[in-house]
């Protein structure tokens, strides 16, 4: 993985310092709460709705296990113990003190990390695919690309006070597992007839309260004007997205509203005005980033079948661990959705735990996922039996990695400031009511997303399944969508009516869901049965109280 | 609604967050601050309020607390009336923290 060059570290702990400098002033009163409030932003650093909370990056999702004890010692020392793994693969805590946070940012960059751009109104961290330089269907490791997008974005100055926040993903097989085309940019990396490496280019998606699938900007950009070609768009929207009216202020809107065939003119017209090689990346300099991301150092090792008599081991294997590009080596996705814990929360303990299984059995490498779970990239096939035995002693052995209880979930209104309704309860209210692993099984795929608010860092447009909550004259009520879909098949989800109470919907739920069971056919998963059958006859179903 | 300013109806409290910390806090009745909601003054006397508004714009020079507003509460649970207050006054319904021991927890 990337490692810092002289500059990375000089610049993040110049950085440090000035948070420093800055939360002294704020507690001096040389600085108001309007004049903090920007820079606390910057440097990732909220007030929620009982704390402040800090966003930690983890850029595309790539950690160490020396960064992973470091967030644990972080969760411990200024925090309550636990971290949170957000939905763009960041990790949050939900308890600092404003007194605690240049220390925490100093500790960070001691371990090449910080919390820089994890808010406002700039180039967000760049995400990726959870399996990168893993998975056997990717065309090469997109992780170069997103360090090159890194390092371009970060404290560029032209591009920090941007009309609003601008999210970029990249992905690098025909399977999305990053949700390209619902973020600002999306990149897929692709192989043209030529046979050259390049990247088709998504605009304009995004979830939040105006759900949009991001459109093709252009089918295939050199890998070489990759840079540039970005520069050009970003200045486009710099230029023209609406700084009047935050809520139309995102790049969907500007290329909703301008059509996508005069935003790509404008943005090849801009593109024509720049000097073509002038921040473009040499091949040179690709293959010295590239050189960061190369291969670990793998055995030479035979393809190995592991089986097991015991249910909820072979459960696991079935569908927590995908195989290796490599031979004898396989992807451990580690669940973090365990029947009565927030989606996405980690203790101290078992970030340790996560740590030192990644030294052990996984180069040290540990990835975060958008699925709120974390992965173990680079496993010897025949130690996966080691690595259960020691998850079921963590409390992370659960086997339902893309089933009902692999929820999405945002904090919603037990931590968030802008929640209109709590989401974690109804995440574990659902796993409670699938919890039998026979049943999840018989069930199969199932993505549902809930976010406690129509800002939807829940991602519930594209759940098969998705749900908002909302509240009205104080009580909280939940919307239901059907059809979405995060993969390359991206959706939205149909609304199908009026909200529920939680424990209407929890009922509801499960009559759609024994609906699609006895309407399947074949091997249908849900999502296939709603495309086939309609959302209607789900309806139906739903609001059969009604 | 609430407000800086006193724009509500009916019984208010004041709130904010410290600024050290971040944590929610109340004005109570011997206009301090408290993170205890059940110390919250709440009253309708327009000259209290006008004293528990110049007590806020005091605290936030001087930078004990961060942007203090009024709330309406409810007459007779004496809770706040808008569900997110409600919550600032319970914290949240699920914290991980819970299965943290507390000698390790800072907070």
């Amino acid at each position: 993985m990337y490692r810092y060059d002289e500059f990375d570290a000089d610049m993040v702990s110049s950085r440090v310092e000035q948070f420093k400098a800055q939360v002294e002033r704020r507690l001096s009163g040389a600085l108001s709460e309007a004049e903090f409030r920007p820079l606390r932003l910057m440097n990732g650093l909220y007030l929620q709705l009982h704390a402040y909370m800090l966003r930690v990056a983890v850029p595309y999702g790539t950690l160490n296990s020396t960064q992973m004890r470091k967030l644990a010692e972080l969760a411990d020392k200024y925090d309550r113990g636990y971290g949170h793994i957000t939905t763009r693969q960041n990790v949050q805590f939900n308890w600092p003190e404003l007194t605690d946070v240049p220390d925490m940012l100093k500790e960070l960059a001691s371990v090449e990390m910080h919390a820089i751009q994890t808010s406002g109104n700039c180039i967000r961290n760049v995400t990726s695919d959870p399996y990168a330089g893993a998975i056997a269907d990717e065309i090469e490791d997109p992780r170069p690309t997103c360090e090159i997008l890194r390092q371009w974005s970060t404290l560029h100055p032209e591009f920090a006070f941007l009309p609003r926040k601008f999210k970029i993903a990249v992905i690098a097989s025909k399977k999305d597992r990053a949700l390209i085309r619902a973020h600002d940019i999306g990149l897929e990396i692709i192989e043209n007839d030529a046979g050259d490496i390049g990247y088709r280019v998504y605009v304009g998606g995004g979830l939040g309260r105006t759900p949009v699938i991001g459109q093709v900007l252009r089918d295939f950009l050199p890998r070489v004007e990759l840079l540039p070609y970005l520069e050009a768009t970003l200045r486009i929207y710099n230029r023209y997205g609406r700084r009047d009216n935050k809520y139309k202020a995102r790049i969907k809107i500007l290329v909703q509203e301008t059509g996508i065939e005069d935003f790509r003119k404008q943005v090849e017209a801009e593109y024509a005005e720049l000097v073509p090689l002038d921040i473009a990346v040499s091949p040179e300099e690709v293959e010295r980033i590239t050189q960061y991301f190369s291969p670990p150092d793998y055995k030479d090792l035979e393809d190995v079948e592991v089986k097991s008599d015991d249910p909820a081991f072979a459960r696991w294997l079935k569908h927590n661990v995908l195989e290796n590009k490599t031979p004898g080596y396989s992807i451990v996705n580690i669940s973090l959705k365990p029947k009565d814990r927030a989606p996405g929360d980690v203790t101290s303990e078992q970030m340790r735990i996560a740590a030192d299984l990644a030294d052990e059995f996984s180069f040290s490498e540990i990835r975060t996922t958008h699925q709120q779970n974390l992965v173990l990239p680079y496993v010897e096939t025949q130690e996966l039996e080691n690595i259960y035995k020691k998850l079921v002693g963590a409390k992370m052995s659960e086997g339902n990695i893309g089933l009902i209880s692999d929820i999405i979930c945002c904090p919603g209104m037990d931590f968030c400031s802008l929640a209109t309704a709590r989401s974690i309860p109804v995440s574990q209210a659902i796993a409670e009511r699938f919890w039998d692993p026979e049943r999840q099984a018989v069930i199969g795929e199932m993505q549902i997303k809930i976010s406690g608010c129509i800002n939807a860092c829940g991602h519930h447009h594209v759940g098969h399944i998705g749900i908002l909550g909302l509240e009205k004259a104080g009580v909280e009520f939940y919307q239901v969508k059907i059809g979405g879909d995060p993969s390359e098949n991206t959706a939205l989800g149909q609304i199908t009516g009026p909200g529920f109470s939680q424990e209407e919907l929890i009922d509801g739920i499960e009559r759609m869901v024994d609906h699609y069971i006895e309407i399947r056919e074949d091997e249908e998963r849900f999502i296939d049965t709603v495309r086939r059958a309609g959302v209607e006859t789900f309806k139906e179903v739903l609001y059969v109280d009604a | 609604m609430s407000s800086a300013k006193h724009k509500g109806k009916g019984p208010q409290s004041l709130t904010a967050n410290t600024l050290r910390d971040g944590l929610s806090v109340w004005l109570t009745a011997e206009f301090d601050w408290s993170m205890k909601y059940s110390e919250a003054l709440i009253t309708e006397d327009d000259k209290i309020i006008e004293k528990m508004e110049s007590i806020g714009e005091e605290s936030e020079r001087a930078n004990d607390v961060v942007a203090p507003y009024f709330i309406d509460v409810e007459a007779e649970s004496g809770l706040p009336v808008r569900y997110r207050e409600k919550f600032r006054v319970r914290g949240p319904s699920y914290d991980t923290a819970t299965l943290v021991p507390l000698d390790i927890q800072k907070v």
